[in-house]
């Protein structure tokens, strides 16, 4: 019995001790997946070499933007196809998802693929013209500009995703970084108003782990993310997968440990953040923090919210540079098996 | 059912961490703890603790850390009153904390009330714990946060050294919500009555499938004395 005690005593012990260096996880040993530290070395990788990649686009006046959240797409992706229409729609300038897209099995993923590039020919014959060389020119721009034919392959479709913690299991980051490469990202708008010109930051954060990671922190903390100080953002909107506040006391409370919650309210305050949009609960929650207003979006699953309702939301950045939000009916229903 | 089982009477056979021995009213301890996290980094710090043992079931406690890295201060205040059982005690803890995270510059009051059943061999904690946190004008109170805690060890308690394991949601100076630490902990016997004890505690990230990827590991050594 003794013997039995220390047998499984000295167990535990050697899983702690080979836990407590970086190469190991506790759960990991257990079940595979690529770690925050791994999935922020190679997006910080493909980030400097697509660094040009970061100037998105150029709009006069104002615009407006889409967030959905745990779309979790399996063999039905009814309502992300509603999601890329209604932007569509609305003449939306970015679709932003705030993870959780696919529901770990590699063919959701290979539906999800299908389902971006019907959008992305859908989004390209609403805003582009073919020439006969099979070249692409934005609606009415001269399609003698050099600078201004694409390739279909080079036009970029403006869906902007966080990577959720479905979409690590089963090895779903490698199915997940095929399509979205980076989980660790940012991108720019130029809003050209009235002979002056402002620049608002979109920023991308990896939180599907429950943390940053130490080498994604060691990023922020460099400033990768800060913009140059001769022309600071007008707005800085935030993209994270796990949640910060806990909607009510029957939702799942905030994974984040207590020093990286406070970190993370702390940089969001130094980015001047407008607005941060999170996921991860299935649950709504909108309010105001150091004057920054944090969202959190109830899932747009046909899976988890079956019945038509509000799941996604509209941010307007207007003329004068003031913001407003609105919530985004999906009326899509699952179909009968 | 109880009121043939004083504290004092099974003070002579069983030595829990929060009964009274039935002879040392006073008990301080103290411990150097170090370690790495997400967060900051490598990280270190000092904690004290004063334990008074009103009567043989009332006990009042204060404890204070200063943890440089994180560059934290926190200070707390305790009272809890134990009742004995057959097998082991239970006991009924109110606690009032505050902390300063100077790094971020947040201040974090926290009040927990939870209830601990020790036997010789394993340990239970389950309460609840109010947590509001500040930073430069704006403040926010989370739900009411479950606490939870299960610990088991190798010889039972009135051993004079001993050897376990622990997995739960919080820490002396911290409480989490679904952040669960696990770990080794040790007492064993020094001279002139004092106790060296340790921890070693692994944190992971997250929760459920987030839980591959670790937080914070840390160890804690220290020394108590009772007199």
């Amino acid at each position: 019995m003794m013997k039995t005690k220390y047998f499984l005593l000295t167990a535990v012990a050697t899983l702690l001790l080979t836990t407590a260096c970086n190469k190991v996880s506790p759960i990991g040993v257990l079940v595979a997946g690529t770690g925050v530290e791994d999935r922020v070395e190679m997006s910080s990788v493909y980030y400097q070499k697509y660094l040009d990649d970061k100037d998105f686009a150029i709009v006069e006046d104002e615009y407006s933007f889409i967030v959905g959240a745990d779309s979790h797409v399996t063999t039905d992706p009814g309502r992300m196809d509603e999601m890329l229409k209604i932007g569509l729609d609305n003449d939306d300038m970015l679709y932003a998802h705030l993870g959780d897209i696919a529901d770990t099995k590699p063919q959701y993923y290979i539906v999800l693929d299908s389902l971006l590039n019907a959008a992305k020919k859908r989004y390209v014959e609403k805003y582009y013209d073919k020439d006969e060389n099979g070249y692409y020119t934005p609606k009415g721009e001269d399609s003698n500009e050099e600078n201004d034919r694409y390739t279909f392959d080079e036009i970029r479709y403006p869906f902007f995703p966080v990577v959720g913690n479905h979409d690590l299991t089963h090895n779903g980051w490698g199915m997940w970084s095929n399509i979205f490469h980076s989980s660790f990202y940012e991108i720019d708008i130029a809003v050209l108003q009235g002979g002056e010109s402002y620049i608002d930051h979109f920023i991308f954060l990896d939180t599907a782990s429950g943390t940053l990671g130490r080498k994604q922190v060691e990023l922020i903390e460099d400033g990768i993310l800060d913009g140059q100080k001769y022309k600071p953002y007008r707005h800085t909107f935030i993209f994270s997968h796990t949640n910060i506040f806990r909607p009510s006391l029957w939702q799942f409370a905030s994974t984040f440990s207590r020093e990286e919650t406070y970190f993370l309210l702390n940089q969001f305050k130094k980015w001047n953040a407008t607005m941060v949009f999170c996921g991860h609960v299935h649950a709504w929650d909108d309010r105001e923090f150091d004057g920054v207003t944090y969202l959190t979006l109830d899932s747009m699953s046909e899976e988890n919210s079956p019945n038509p309702g509000d799941y996604l939301v509209r941010v307007n950045v207007k003329k004068d540079g003031t913001i407003s939000w609105e919530k985004v009916h999906m009326s899509y229903t699952k179909k009968n098996k | 059912m109880f009121a043939g089982f004083s504290a004092q009477a099974l003070a002579q056979v069983y030595c829990g961490e929060r009964i009274f021995d039935g002879e040392h009213k006073n008990e301080v301890a103290g411990y150097v703890d170090g370690g790495s996290n997400i967060t900051t980094g490598g990280f270190g710090g000092l904690a004290v603790s004063y334990t008074r043992h009103l009567t043989s079931r009332w006990h009042v406690r204060g404890d204070a850390q200063f943890q440089f890295g994180k560059q934290l201060f926190s200070i707390d205040a305790q009272a809890g009153y134990t009742l004995p059982l057959k097998y082991g005690y239970i006991s009924f803890d109110a606690k009032a904390m505050y902390s300063h995270y100077h790094r971020w510059d947040f201040n974090e009051t926290v009040m927990n009330l939870a209830a601990t059943w020790e036997s010789p061999y394993v340990d239970i904690r389950l309460g609840g714990s109010y947590i509001h946190f500040q930073h430069t004008r704006d403040g926010y109170s989370e739900p009411i946060t479950l606490t939870f805690g299960i610990g088991a060890n190798v010889r039972k308690r009135s051993n004079p050294w001993n050897l376990g394991i622990f997995f739960r949601n919080y820490d002396e100076f911290y409480y989490e919500n679904w952040n669960i630490n696990w770990g080794l902990r040790f007492y064993a016997p020094l001279p002139l009555g004092m106790r060296l004890f340790g921890e070693l505690n692994v944190r992971p990230a997250g929760s459920i499938s987030q839980l591959a990827s670790k937080y914070e590991t840390s160890l804690k050594l220290g020394l108590k004395y009772k007199w």
